[in-house]
């Protein structure tokens, strides 16, 4: 598999010739990424290449289905192997954040959401917890809009300030890396924009992870992309090469809209 | 001969098909009319007969003494003109004295005089004990079925057994209670009763096998696997309708299982689940058949916190004073009482009917009906606002 992830930057998360598997029927087979640290990486793919499979096998959501198991190779997040035995879910998932596609705020107040990760983590101090929820919104580009609401109901934001109180709910942990499924799918193009601002603005303090079935977004908002298709890595690269010269046929193919 | 407006082309066969199709229309129409023309006349029978023997003209409007005393026998006593004077045991002897030779007869009808609070107090007693209890026994349950247990054979066992206690005749219910609260469940005493089943010494007591005798615990137990399918039903519905999405978020911010559950599930499910416990309620509060054997007596001249306590000396403490008050507090729960099911029962069933017991009885009914009607609508009423309020 052609790659061209530069050398000298340890990677952040690197997933080892990895199968994945529900039950007896293999999801995705010998995956082999290296996402590096503090950049934007973009999982393209045509539906059910296997592109959320393999966000979710990053902070263990995968746990949740039954049946569901890496059926070869490993998942290393920070140089270590996640499904090691004395990995614990809790710290996995407090440094490897997510926002999921459907934007989903709690039925609480605003300030409640952005707390409410801390507040799991048995964070008492209501100073630290004020500073955590202003710096989350703060980078979630929020807080000027949101500073003087902050006990207002989250379910009366528009779709794209929902969106964005969600990932500022996901980063108010402070995780070294945020996994993004589709954040904008459910969004109009101005809210889209928006968080697309917000995403290059996260990649200074925070290595992104984007899944995404929009090829712009992916050249918009990433360094680097990877192409799936069938539950393989195609293609694994810079973006602004990937799009310009793809060393893939079938990334090609994908990528000029002529897909069969 | 051809002319345009001749023939009708959609001619039906008036003779069969048409007068079936009518005849099938009215027997539809007349049936459900006559279920509703039944439920008016019972409602109609009985605020006609009750509402005035519970409600009055002038202030407080309200039957106060119907409705704030014990029930008792009801004393009726004719002069030779043929009045009747209606009064209680105690006022019985000062009429028949006043009146002198024109007392001509006194019949007495029991449990007619009086008033109801004693079936009052015991029904609301027994409906808190219940709730209480299957309310925290079928959350419990309704979060393992919904939250933790996996889908599969073993949960659909579950919910077949679930269905089927909601299918058990109360009846059986009431003689489970009898044999299990009133005759074995344990208790801590030092004197176990002779009928014990077994008796395990302790340190310094022994638990005694022996049941806990008719009482509102045991009645309440008894009513709560009575509403427990009910509970649980409604309380995994209303899990269900919490978004996944919600458990997902929560789960990715890393909270335990238990934490997701507690504050990103339960908090948006308890309004539904408190919504549908009324109609529990409203069941647990209407049930005879539980209560007969576990809890309910026909006829109690006290109520259950009236109870002789030995006199605290002159110079007991304030210690002593709280430990009484405790005491008095838990003696309701051991304590028989009368409900308002089993009291119209015996109004019903086990006294002769003529014009004097009839105040009683209609207004024993229309109290009821109008307590468990309340209770249905503020759950429905309930269940309509937080529709609107709840939606994501």
């Amino acid at each position: 598999m052609p790659t061209d992830s530069n050398p000298a930057q340890p990677s952040i998360v690197e997933v080892k010739d990895m199968d994945f598997a529900y039950g007896s029927k293999t999801a995705l087979h010998g995956i082999n990424l290296e996402v590096e640290r503090k950049r934007v990486t973009a999982l393209i793919g045509p539906s059910g290449c296997g592109k959320s499979t393999l966000l979710r096998c990053i902070n263990r959501m995968n746990d949740r289905v039954t049946g569901a198991r890496i059926a070869k190779g490993e998942v290393r997040v920070k140089g270590k192997n996640i499904h090691d035995a004395d990995v614990d879910l809790t710290q996995l998932r407090k440094q490897v954040g997510m926002v999921f596609q459907k934007s989903n705020p709690f039925p609480k107040t605003i300030y409640e959401n952005v707390a409410y990760g801390l507040r799991v983590h048995g964070e008492k101090d209501g100073e630290v917890i004020h500073e955590a929820v202003e710096r989350a919104l703060t980078q979630a580009a929020l807080w000027d809009e949101l500073k003087d609401r902050l006990q207002a109901h989250a379910l009366g934001l528009s779709g794209g300030q929902q969106q964005r109180l969600c990932i500022a709910r996901a980063i108010a942990t402070q995780p070294d890396v945020l996994l993004m499924d589709e954040p904008c799918s459910a969004l109009d193009p101005i809210a889209t924009l928006k968080i697309e601002e917000l995403i290059h603005q996260l990649a200074r303090d925070y290595t992104v992870i984007i899944v995404t079935h929009n090829m712009q977004q992916a050249v918009r908002v990433s360094d680097y992309t990877a192409f799936l298709h069938l539950g393989k890595l195609i293609e694994f690269g810079e973006t602004e090469r990937m799009f310009d010269r793809p060393k893939e046929k079938l990334t090609e193919s994908y990528l000029r809209g002529t897909f069969s | 001969m051809m002319s345009n407006e001749s023939a009708n082309p959609f001619a039906g066969d008036q003779s069969s098909a048409q007068r079936r199709e009518t005849t099938v229309r009215w027997l539809l129409r007349l049936s459900t009319f006559l279920i509703v023309a039944v439920t008016v006349s019972i409602v109609a029978h009985i605020f006609i007969k009750g509402a005035p023997i519970t409600f009055r003209k002038e202030f407080p409007f309200v039957n106060v003494k119907f409705l704030t005393e014990l029930p008792g026998t009801l004393h009726v006593i004719f002069d030779k003109q043929g009045n009747a004077i209606e009064t209680d045991v105690n006022g019985a002897d000062g009429i028949k004295k006043q009146l002198g030779d024109n007392f001509r007869e006194e019949k007495t009808i029991s449990y007619s005089g009086g008033g109801i609070l004693g079936p009052i107090v015991g029904t609301a007693l027994l409906v808190v004990v219940s709730v209480t209890i299957a309310l925290f026994l079928g959350v419990c349950s309704a979060i393992y079925l919904s939250e933790y247990a996996s889908k599969g054979k073993r949960v659909e066992m579950i919910r077949l057994a679930i269905l089927n206690l909601a299918g058990v005749p109360s009846v059986v219910f009431g003689l489970f209670g009898l044999g299990a609260f009133v005759l074995t469940a344990p208790v801590l005493t030092d004197t176990p009763h002779e009928r014990s089943l077994l008796v395990i010494p302790l340190l310094f007591t022994k638990l005694s096998f022996q049941g806990w005798d008719t009482c509102v615990l045991s009645g309440g137990f008894t009513l709560a696997f009575v509403i427990l399918p009910v509970i649980i039903t409604a309380s995994e519905q209303c899990l269900q309708a919490v978004p996944q999405g919600f458990r997902e978020t929560s789960m990715a911010l890393g909270a335990t299982r238990w934490q997701t559950i507690w504050r990103a599930v339960l908090p948006f499910a308890t309004p539904g689940i408190l919504t549908s416990s009324i109609l529990g309620i409203a069941r647990a509060a209407g049930e005879t058949a539980p209560i007969m054997f576990t809890a309910a007596l026909a006829f109690k001249d006290k109520l259950p916190w009236q109870k002789d306590m030995p006199p605290l000396p002159a110079d007991a403490g304030m210690f002593a004073h709280w430990e009484q008050s405790v005491q008095r507090f838990l003696g309701i729960f051991t304590e028989s009482v009368q409900a308002l099911p089993y009291h119209i029962y015996t109004l019903a069933a086990r006294i002769p009917h003529n014009e004097y017991s009839e105040r009683a009885q209609y207004g024993s009914v229309f109290v009821f009906l109008v307590l468990v009607a309340s209770l249905a609508a503020t759950s429905i009423w309930m269940r309509r606002r937080l529709r609107g309020k709840y939606k994501w």
